[in-house]
């Protein structure tokens, strides 16, 4: 039942988004694990119809905010405007309540509106002039940057970076991927076609269903050895933080299922282990990120 | 701490464990021992066994048992005492030990005892040695250190399965392995017999009484007899019944004499009352090298491996012409080969001989005894001596007529001639007419003597069996033999078997055609020759196997052990380098071990997981070697890839893997079994 949905949800994913099988399984785990997904790549590459294609296949009511420089918390969050008619302070709210809120280029944004997005994705509600407000259930954000040497960035501090629990890049689609895009229908239009494949209230279910998927005390000693190794190894600034582990536990049975397993294997943690640390690990030499989260694999054996 | 652990209570398990293995180890004994060895010994077993089933008092909980079974043991002493007059020695010390093993087993109440239990064990097992040497028991004693060991592993951990305990024991008793060997090379050897051996220790097989009479029968307990230094008719017969070794041969370049010059010679017998045959006295004996020998051919050297026979004499293919100065060998002017002492243990010693030789021709210092026959006896013999040699020119006619005698009359060779009675050579040669060798023998000399003519009977074997496998020629008392030598002028002393004359076969081929099929072999019974054939190798690699082990195992010595050492590249060794070579060799197994045992904490001790590595390390003799950060997913997946032909045995054991690990379900003697099937080949 499980692998049927989420086998129709890549398949529908992957008629959109061409040649990017393993990013968009990623993105699904991701979700399917509670996560917040960031994706950082160049502008064109498909972040927007990948967020958007996620959004509509998963049933999922869906907002998205262009981040510039300019801009304040309250264009996210929302603004009490007087109401002169009722004599009172009527509160509007802004993009943030919705169920996927795609944030693009979100280190155009300064700091401080960066932070209290990042705020509302970690509490799941916000606290606007001294009322709380809870945000959707489910409630994701997937926001997108732009590489960092980027002209007019603000880069992410690492503490917000750990909010995410996934990024991925997309990359350039391969030759064929490409000409089919190229030649094919327009992207655009095939969204508004696009049916939604299942219902929030599933996609709870779904996300609960893998949250149970079993771990063994095996696997567990492999994820704490991994662990161990970005703390002790002495080629990060900072090991992984009890959080990342979680992450990377969740993300695993995530995949687990996605892969129609009901137990959790190394090839799991494998898979989604780049994409969980790369952006929380700083490594001391200047090492191409893609290589070393895969170096770090290669160095630790399976208990 | 440690005396704190040795005062737990041991399981119940643990001691009934215990209890299997002292009765294992302990049961070859009670066929040695006196029958109240094993009463006493069951009657112990028993009461602890009644204690863990149905609560009886054991010794520690009541005083009285106390004293009683303080009484009991030391009455067994005191039995020990009247039974062997003394309670050191082979026997009364191995009742003793059996007997306090099983009192001590009543009294064990924690670890302390158990232990003490299983080193007495461990000197039970030891003793076995006092009494055979061979093989099987080498093998039985194997398993019975296996067994006491996993004693004191249960001991300690009574919760696992017997098979598990056992696999354990037989690890670690594998390991002590080199350890042994290097003890058992390199030890130095002090010769003499087993060190320290109460003198009852050594059995040393019968020998026929010396003053045995005709038409007394021989003992029939004395299965294993040795060649008496007299012959009565009658006793080789009784030799020929054993399939006991005698001795073993290894020619040099296995350049082995002619069947029919396998003579191997033994006492020489002079004197006769008409009854019986004796060999010079020890006065009359010479040693004085006085002997003039001729020699043609090339000499034979070889080996000579004798089994103890309480004698003094060493057998040589017949004529010794070059023996060993070393055990005080000497040869008698009468060419009987004698060492100083009584051969007590296993003997080797090295020899030549030739097979073509004149022996003194001119003149010879017994010839007087030659010619002595006991007055008044034989008068039939007499007669036919005198008539035969009157129709007879020369001496060699008269020998030739003799041996026509022999063929031309009825007579034959029989294992089981009639009793004789009266006056024996007579009754045979003009009566009976059946019998074997001494018989021939015996009467041939007496025809000799009577016409004057100087002739002596020598004892021995003749023939043997050489096995194919290791070249060995074995001679067994069934093989023992007599024969006569005569002496003729610038001839010296011939050889004239007349044995031979009347059953040819028996030289050319052995006593074994002559015997009863049932005794040669169990398969010639079923006259099949296919199983007469495999019967006959496996007897041979048998052979072979016991008789490498007797050379190298059980009577290593000093010697031997010079020997092998050279041959292994010591120059010159002496103890002082042994004992050096052996601390390098302890200090080189200890530091394996070490070595290894560090190694084996990165041995997974899950089963699961071994078995996984063993599945791993037989893809790895194929090429596909799993890395160690490798999923097994992904493995699996390389693997089927690389061969392809063993695709679902690859992903059937990684699927019940992967279930195994990380899924904590799924059939692992399914697994387990899968993987000891799965035997990849190119």
């Amino acid at each position: 039942m499980t692998q049927g949905s989420t086998e129709r949800i890549l398949h529908a994913i992957n008629s959109v988004i061409l040649g990017k099988q393993h990013p968009v399984k990623l993105a699904l785990a991701c979700l399917l694990a509670r996560g917040h997904l960031l994706i950082e790549d160049l502008p064109g590459v498909g972040k927007t119809t990948l967020a958007h294609t996620l959004a509509t296949t998963l049933g999922l009511r869906f907002q998205r905010v262009q981040f510039t420089s300019d801009m304040l918390p309250a264009d996210i969050l929302g603004v009490s405007i007087y109401d002169p008619d009722k004599h009172q302070f009527s509160f509007h709210r802004g993009p943030i309540f919705t169920q996927l809120l795609l944030a693009d280029e979100i280190n155009r944004a300064s700091p401080r509106t960066q932070s209290a997005l990042l705020e509302a994705m970690e509490e799941q509600q916000v606290t606007v002039e001294g009322e709380t407000l809870p945000l959707e259930d489910p409630f994701f954000v997937i926001a997108t940057q732009n590489p960092a040497h980027q002209i007019g960035t603000f880069p992410l501090p690492e503490s917000q970076l750990d909010r995410f629990l996934m990024r991925i890049q997309i990359g350039y689609p391969d030759k064929q991927a490409e000409r089919a895009l190229l030649t094919g229908e327009d992207r655009r239009q095939m969204l508004k076609q696009l049916q939604a494949e299942i219902t929030p209230a599933k996609l709870i279910q779904l996300q609960q269903a893998a949250s149970k998927i079993s771990l063994s005390d095996a696997l567990i000693d492999y994820v704490q050895a991994l662990l161990a190794y970005t703390r002790n190894s002495g080629q990060f600034y900072n090991g992984l933080s009890p959080r990342a582990g979680l992450g990377l536990i969740q993300a695993a049975r995530a995949w687990a299922m996605i892969n129609g397993r009901d137990f959790v294997i190394p090839e799991d943690v494998q898979a989604v282990f780049p994409s969980i640390v790369q952006h929380r690990l700083q490594a001391r030499e200047h090492l191409q990120s893609a290589d070393w989260a895969a170096e770090i694999l290669k160095q630790v054996a399976l208990p | 701490m440690a005396n704190k652990r040795s005062a737990e209570i041991p399981s119940t398990s643990s001691i009934h464990w215990l209890m299997v293995t002292l009765t294992i180890i302990a049961i070859p004994h009670f066929f040695y021992q006196p029958l109240w060895v094993a009463a006493i010994f069951l009657l112990m077993m028993g009461w602890r066994l009644m204690n863990s089933w149905h609560g009886w008092p054991l010794p520690a909980d009541k005083r009285l048992l106390k004293v009683l079974h303080s009484i009991g043991a030391i009455l067994t002493i005191v039995l020990v005492f009247y039974s062997y007059g003394i309670t050191i020695g082979r026997d009364a010390g191995v009742a003793l030990l059996t007997t306090m093993a099983a009192f001590k087993m009543v009294e064990v109440k924690n670890l302390r005892d158990v232990y003490l239990s299983c080193f007495m064990g461990f000197f039970l097992i030891i003793t076995h040695f006092f009494f055979n040497q061979s093989i099987p028991i080498v093998i039985l004693m194997l398993v019975n250190v296996i067994l006491l060991t996993s004693c004191l592993i249960t001991a300690n951990e009574s919760d696992s399965s017997i098979k598990h305990r056992l696999q354990q024991s037989t690890v670690m008793v594998l390991q002590a392995m080199p350890l042994m060997l290097l003890l058992f090379v390199l030890f130095p050897r002090i010769s003499g017999p087993i060190w320290g051996l109460p003198n009852d220790a050594m059995d040393i097989p019968d020998s026929l009484p010396d003053s045995m009479t005709l038409g007394e029968v021989p003992p029939q307990n004395s299965a294993v007899t040795g060649m008496a230094d007299n012959i009565t008719i009658g006793n080789i017969s009784q030799l020929i019944q054993s399939d006991a070794i005698a001795f073993r041969v290894k020619f040099d370049n296995n350049q082995f004499p002619e069947r029919q010059d396998l003579y191997w010679r033994g006492p020489v017998l002079w004197h006769t009352d008409g009854k019986r045959w004796l060999p010079l006295s020890d006065n009359q004996k010479r040693y004085e090298n006085g002997s003039k020998i001729h020699v043609a051919g090339d000499a034979f050297s070889y080996s000579m491996t004798l089994e103890p026979h309480d004698r003094r004499w060493l057998f040589a293919l017949d004529f010794p012409t070059a023996y060993p100065q070393t055990m005080q060998t000497r040869l008698s002017a009468d060419g009987e080969l004698n060492s100083s002492d009584p051969i007590k243990q296993r003997t080797q010693y090295q020899l030549s001989s030739h097979t073509e030789y004149l022996f003194n021709p001119q003149n010879d210092p017994y010839l007087q005894y030659g010619l002595n026959l006991p007055e008044d006896r034989h008068p039939r013999s007499q007669q036919l001596a005198r008539s035969l040699l009157e129709k007879t020119p020369t001496d060699q006619a008269y020998i030739e007529a003799v041996l026509n005698y022999f063929r031309q009359q009825d007579f034959s060779y029989s294992l089981t001639p009639p009793a004789l009675r009266g006056d024996t050579i007579d009754q045979f040669l003009f009566e009976s007419r059946q019998g074997f060798c001494e018989h021939y023998a015996a009467s041939f000399t007496v025809l000799m003597r009577a016409a004057g003519i100087p002739a002596r009977i020598v004892t021995g074997y003749q023939g043997g069996e050489v096995n194919p496998v290791d070249q060995v020629l074995t001679v067994r008392q069934r093989d023992a033999h007599a024969w006569t030598e005569v002496w003729l002028p610038q001839q010296g002393w011939i050889r004239i078997d007349p044995t031979a004359a009347v059953s040819s076969e028996r030289v050319d081929f052995g006593i074994r055609d002559l015997l009863p099929a049932e005794r040669r072999s169990p398969a010639a019974i079923a006259n099949n020759d296919r199983l007469v054939e495999l019967w006959q190798s496996a007897k041979n690699n048998w052979d072979a196997l016991n008789s490498a082990w007797e050379m190298w195992v059980v009577s290593y010595g000093p010697d031997r052990q010079m020997q092998l050492l050279e041959k292994l590249g010591m120059h010159q060794p002496d103890w002082e380098k042994m004992i050096r070579w052996l601390i390098i060799g302890i200090a080189l197994i200890f530091g394996w071990i070490a070595w290894t045992t560090l190694r084996l904490k990165t041995i997974p001790q899950d089963r699961v997981q071994r078995f996984y590595q063993k599945f791993c390390l037989k893809l790895a003799r194929y090429g596909v070697v799993r890395q160690p950060h490798e999923g097994p997913e992904d493995f699996s997946r390389r693997a089927q890839l690389a061969l392809p032909q063993y695709q679902q045995q690859i992903a059937m054991i990684s699927y019940c893997y992967m279930h195994l690990r990380y899924r904590g379900e799924a059939l692992e003697d399914d697994f387990i079994e899968s993987v000891k099937n799965f035997r990849p080949h190119r």
